[in-house]
C-alpha cells in the first residue's frame, strides 16, 4: 500500500473527534472538523478515503453532509456516526448519500475499527472500480439489464414494467422466495425490486445472501414498514441500494430505478473489475444462519460467479 | 323501551257508558269499586268513538243543586258531558303526549285522559298522575344518563390530559436517551484507549522493577544487568510516557466533562419528570427554564439558536413540573416552526405582582384565524399522529390554574412570542393536579 487511508470524521461534538482521532491516528491518516461546511469545503481541495460524519449538527444535517460529499467525491465510502435513530435521516442518507454503513453511538470500539479497515481495504482496490457519482454526467452505454421483481403489489409492478419497456429490459417476475431463489439461479441479476415481505415470507435474508454472494447486485427495497432498525441492518448487512416508501412516490421511484440501472451498466461495462462493495454479516445468530443456508441454495449462482 | 309501550303502560282499561246511559246510572257506576281509581269515565259511540268524559266533579254540582238528582238523574250522559276531552293516541311516545296533556289540562284537575288506538277508537283511560309519575321516572333515568356520561367525559379528559402528558415526556425521554448517547460514545471509547494506552506503561514499570531488583542483587552479573537494562529502555520507548502525558490529561479531562454532561442529563431528567410533584413555595421561574432547556436541547440544536435573557426574579409560589411541561412544550413548538434555523429568544423579568417568561420564535408564523385557535383543545396544525392537538390548551389551563395568564401574537413569515404571567402572590384556588 502507498498512501495511508485518510478519514474524515465530522461531529458538531470536539469531544468525539478527539476520541475517534486518537482511536485511529495510528492506522490511518485521521482528518477531523467540527463544522460540515469547512468538512465540504476541504473534500474539495484534498482527497478523502473515508467520510464518517454525526448526523444531528448545527449548522447540517449529516445525511445532505453525505450527499453533498457523494457529488464532490464520489469515491469516498460514506458512514454515518448517530445517536439518534431516525428513520428520516437513514433514508435519506442512504438514498442521496449512498452510505456504506450506518453505525450508532455508542459505538463498540472493535466493531467501529472493523468497519473502517473494511472501508479501507475497498478503498485502497478503488480507482478502476469506483461506483457512480449520483450526478455523474457521462452515462455508460445503455444496455439491457435482467430487473427481478419480487413484489406483488399492482403499482409497483406497473412501474417497474413501464420503467423495463422504456429502457428496454428484461423484466423477471417472483411470486415467493424460492422462485426467485430459481430466477437467479438461472441468469445474471443485474437489479433486483423487493419489499420486504413476499407471500408472507421475509425477504431480508435473501437481499443479504445477495449482498454477499453477488455483491454487485442492486436491491432498491419498497416497502410500507417504517423500521429504523430494520433499515439499518439492511444498510449494513445487505448493501441495499434504495429504500423506498410505499405508497410509492412514482418520481422517486424512478429516480431511483434510473441511478441503480446507470450504476449497474457502469459495471456491466467494466466486466473484470471488482465490485467495491461489502455487506456486514448479519450479527443476529440466527439470521446468519438463515442467510447461510440461502447462501447454499444460492450455490450455483456462486459457482457460476468463481468459474 | 318503545314510545307506544311507554303509553300502554298508563292504558287502564275501564268499560266505556253508551251516550245515552243516564246521570243516575253513571253516578251508581262511579261508585263501583273498579272505577273509584278515575276521576272521569269515558263515554263512547256505538263505533267505540270517543264522546266525552263525564267527571265526578260534574256530577257532584249537579247533586249539590236542589232536587238535582230527581231533576237531572234521567237525562242522558252526553248532555252534562265534557264534549271536548283529552284524548291522545298510543302511539305518541311519552314526552309528547305529557306536552299535550299538560297543555290542555285545566285546574282543579277534575278529569283523566282517553287513550284511543290509530284508528282513533277507545282502549282505556290514564290518569294525569300516571303519566307525571312516568314522566319523573323518565327525567330521573335521563338524569342518570347525562351523570354518568359526565363521569365519563371527565374521565376521557382526565385521561387525554395523562395521555398528553406521557405524549410529551415520552417525547423528552427517547431525546434525553438519544443526547446521552454522545458522551456516552467518546466516554466509552475513552475508556478503552486508557485502557490500552496503559498496558505499556504497566509493562514499563514491571521492567524497571525488574532492572531494581537486577542492581540490588549482589549476585546480578553483568550479563543479566545489561539485558534488564535493555529490556527498560526497549519498555521506555514503547510506552514514550512523555507522549502520553498528553494524551492521559486530555483522556480524563474530555471523560470526566462526558460524565458530568450525562448526570446533568440525569440530574435534569429527575427535576423534568416530578409529575407528583405538587405546589412549591419558592420558585425560581429561571430555573425552570434552565432545566427545560436541558431537556429540549436535542431537539433545538439542529433547528435554532437559543438566546436567553433572563433577569432576576422572585421565588414565586407554583408547581415547577407543570411550569416544565408547559416550557418544554413551547420550545418544542417553537422548533417545529422553523422551516430553516431559527433564533429562540427567552426572556424573563419581573413586576410588583408578577413575574414574566417570554418565549419568541423566528419561525413561520401564524395567521389570525390559526392564532385565534391555538388554546382550543384538539386545534392541531401538524400532521395527524404528530400531535395531540392538547398541548397548548393543557398549558392554557396550568397557567390558569396558577392564577396566571399565557397569550401569543404572532406574525406569518416573522415568528411567534408568548407570554406567560404567574403572579407573584399564592393564586386562592390552586389545584394540586399534577
Amino acid at each position: 500500500m502507498t498512501a495511508p487511508t485518510r478519514i474524515l470524521f465530522v461531529d458538531d461534538e470536539e469531544r468525539i473527534l478527539r476520541s475517534l482521532a486518537m482511536q485511529f491516528r495510528r492506522d490511518y491518516q485521521v482528518l477531523t472538523e467540527s463544522d460540515p461546511r469547512r468538512a465540504l469545503e476541504r473534500l474539495q481541495s484534498e482527497a478523502v478515503d473515508i467520510i464518517v460524519s454525526d448526523q444531528r449538527m448545527p449548522q447540517m444535517s449529516g445525511a445532505e453532509l453525505l450527499a453533498r460529499a457523494s457529488e464532490i467525491a464520489p469515491n469516498s465510502l460514506r458512514i454515518l456516526l448517530t445517536g439518534y435513530s431516525d428513520l428520516e435521516a437513514a433514508v435519506e442518507a442512504l438514498n442521496s448519500g449512498g452510505i456504506f454503513r450506518y453505525l450508532t453511538k455508542p459505538w463498540n470500539p472493535q466493531e467501529m475499527a472493523a468497519t473502517l479497515r473494511q472501508a479501507a481495504k475497498i478503498a485502497a482496490s478503488q480507482p478502476a472500480t469506483a461506483p457512480l457519482a449520483t450526478g455523474m454526467a457521462n452515462s455508460p452505454p445503455a444496455t439491457a439489464l435482467n430487473v427481478l421483481l419480487l413484489d406483488d403489489h399492482a403499482q409497483t409492478q406497473a412501474s417497474v414494467a413501464e420503467f423495463c419497456r422504456a429502457g428496454g429490459h428484461r423484466l423477471l417476475h417472483a411470486r415467493s422466495l424460492a422462485e426467485a431463489l430459481e430466477r437467479l439461479n438461472d441468469e445474471p441479476i443485474d437489479l433486483l425490486v423487493s419489499d420486504l415481505k413476499v407471500g408472507g415470507e421475509e425477504t431480508a435474508p435473501l437481499l443479504k445472501s445477495l449482498a454477499q454472494a453477488q455483491p454487485q447486485l442492486l436491491s432498491l427495497v419498497v416497502t410500507p414498514f417504517q423500521d429504523t432498525d430494520a433499515l439499518l441492518k439492511l444498510i449494513n448487512e445487505a448493501q441495499i441500494f434504495r429504500y423506498l416508501p410505499k405508497p410509492i412516490r412514482p418520481a422517486l421511484f424512478e429516480k431511483g430505478l434510473h441511478a441503480a440501472a446507470r450504476q449497474a451498466q457502469h459495471w456491466r461495462a467494466q466486466p473484470r473489475a471488482r465490485v467495491a462493495r461489502e455487506a456486514e454479516v448479519p450479527k443476529d445468530e440466527r439470521e446468519r444462519n438463515t442467510v447461510g443456508h440461502l447462501l447454499g441454495m444460492l450455490g450455483r449462482l456462486r459457482g457460476r460467479l468463481s468459474a | 323501551m318503545t314510545a307506544q309501550s311507554a303509553l300502554s303502560r298508563l292504558l287502564m282499561p275501564v268499560a266505556a257508558l253508551p251516550a245515552e246511559m243516564n246521570i243516575a246510572d253513571v253516578a251508581d257506576r262511579l261508585l263501583t269499586a273498579e272505577c273509584r281509581a278515575f276521576l272521569s269515565l269515558p263515554v263512547v259511540d256505538d263505533a267505540g268513538r270517543p264522546l266525552g268524559l263525564i267527571s265526578r266533579y260534574t256530577l257532584q254540582d249537579i247533586f249539590m243543586l236542589r232536587f238535582g238528582r230527581d231533576l237531572h238523574g234521567r237525562k242522558p250522559v252526553s248532555e252534562v258531558m265534557n264534549p271536548a276531552p283529552l284524548v291522545v293516541n298510543l302511539a305518541m311516545n311519552l314526552e309528547e303526549a305529557a306536552q299535550q296533556v299538560t297543555s290542555q289540562l285545566s285546574y282543579p284537575i277534575t278529569e283523566d285522559f282517553i287513550l284511543v288506538d290509530g284508528q282513533g277508537l277507545y282502549q282505556g283511560l290514564g290518569t294525569v298522575l300516571d303519566l307525571l309519575k312516568a314522566m319523573e321516572q323518565r327525567v330521573a333515568q335521563r338524569n342518570a344518563v347525562l351523570r354518568k356520561t359526565l363521569v365519563d367525559l371527565k374521565e376521557s379528559q382526565t385521561q387525554l390530559v395523562q395521555a398528553e402528558k406521557m405524549a410529551s415526556l415520552g417525547q423528552m425521554v427517547a431525546g434525553v436517551a438519544h443526547e446521552l448517547n454522545t458522551p456516552l460514545g467518546y466516554v466509552k471509547n475513552n475508556v478503552q484507549l486508557l485502557r490500552e494506552l496503559q498496558a505499556p506503561l504497566l509493562e514499563l514499570a514491571e521492567a524497571q522493577t525488574r532492572l531494581i531488583d537486577c542492581l540490588n542483587d549482589p549476585a546480578c552479573d553483568e550479563e543479566r544487568l545489561a539485558l534488564a537494562l535493555d529490556e527498560a529502555a526497549r519498555n521506555r520507548e514503547l510506552a514514550a510516557p512523555e507522549l502520553l502525558a498528553d494524551d492521559f490529561e486530555q483522556l480524563f479531562a474530555d471523560t470526566l466533562y462526558g460524565l458530568e454532561q450525562i448526570g446533568e442529563l440525569v440530574v435534569g431528567l429527575k427535576d423534568f419528570a416530578r409529575l407528583d410533584r405538587a405546589m412549591s413555595e419558592d420558585i425560581d421561574l429561571n430555573d425552570c427554564i434552565r432545566s427545560s432547556l436541558v431537556i429540549a436541547r436535542n431537539n433545538l440544536k439542529d433547528k435554532a439558536e437559543v438566546v436567553c435573557q433572563l433577569g432576576e426574579l422572585p421565588r414565586i409560589p407554583c408547581a415547577p413540573s407543570q411550569i416544565n411541561q408547559v416550557l418544554l412544550n413551547l420550545l418544542t413548538n417553537a422548533a417545529q416552526a422553523m422551516d430553516g434555523c431559527g433564533r429562540i429568544l427567552i426572556k424573563s423579568w419581573a413586576d410588583d405582582a408578577a413575574a414574566y417568561v417570554s418565549v419568541q420564535d423566528t419561525g413561520k408564523g401564524m395567521p389570525p384565524e390559526v392564532l385565534k385557535k391555538i388554546f382550543d383543545p384538539f386545534f392541531t396544525t401538524k400532521p395527524v399522529g404528530q400531535g395531540t392537538g392538547l398541548g397548548l390548551s393543557i398549558s392554557f389551563k396550568i397557567i390558569q390554574d396558577h392564577g396566571g395568564s399565557i397569550r401569543a401574537a404572532s406574525q406569518p413569515g416573522r415568528g411567534t412570542r408568548f407570554l406567560i404571567r404567574l403572579p407573584r402572590a399564592h393564586a386562592p384556588l390552586l389545584q394540586e393536579t399534577a
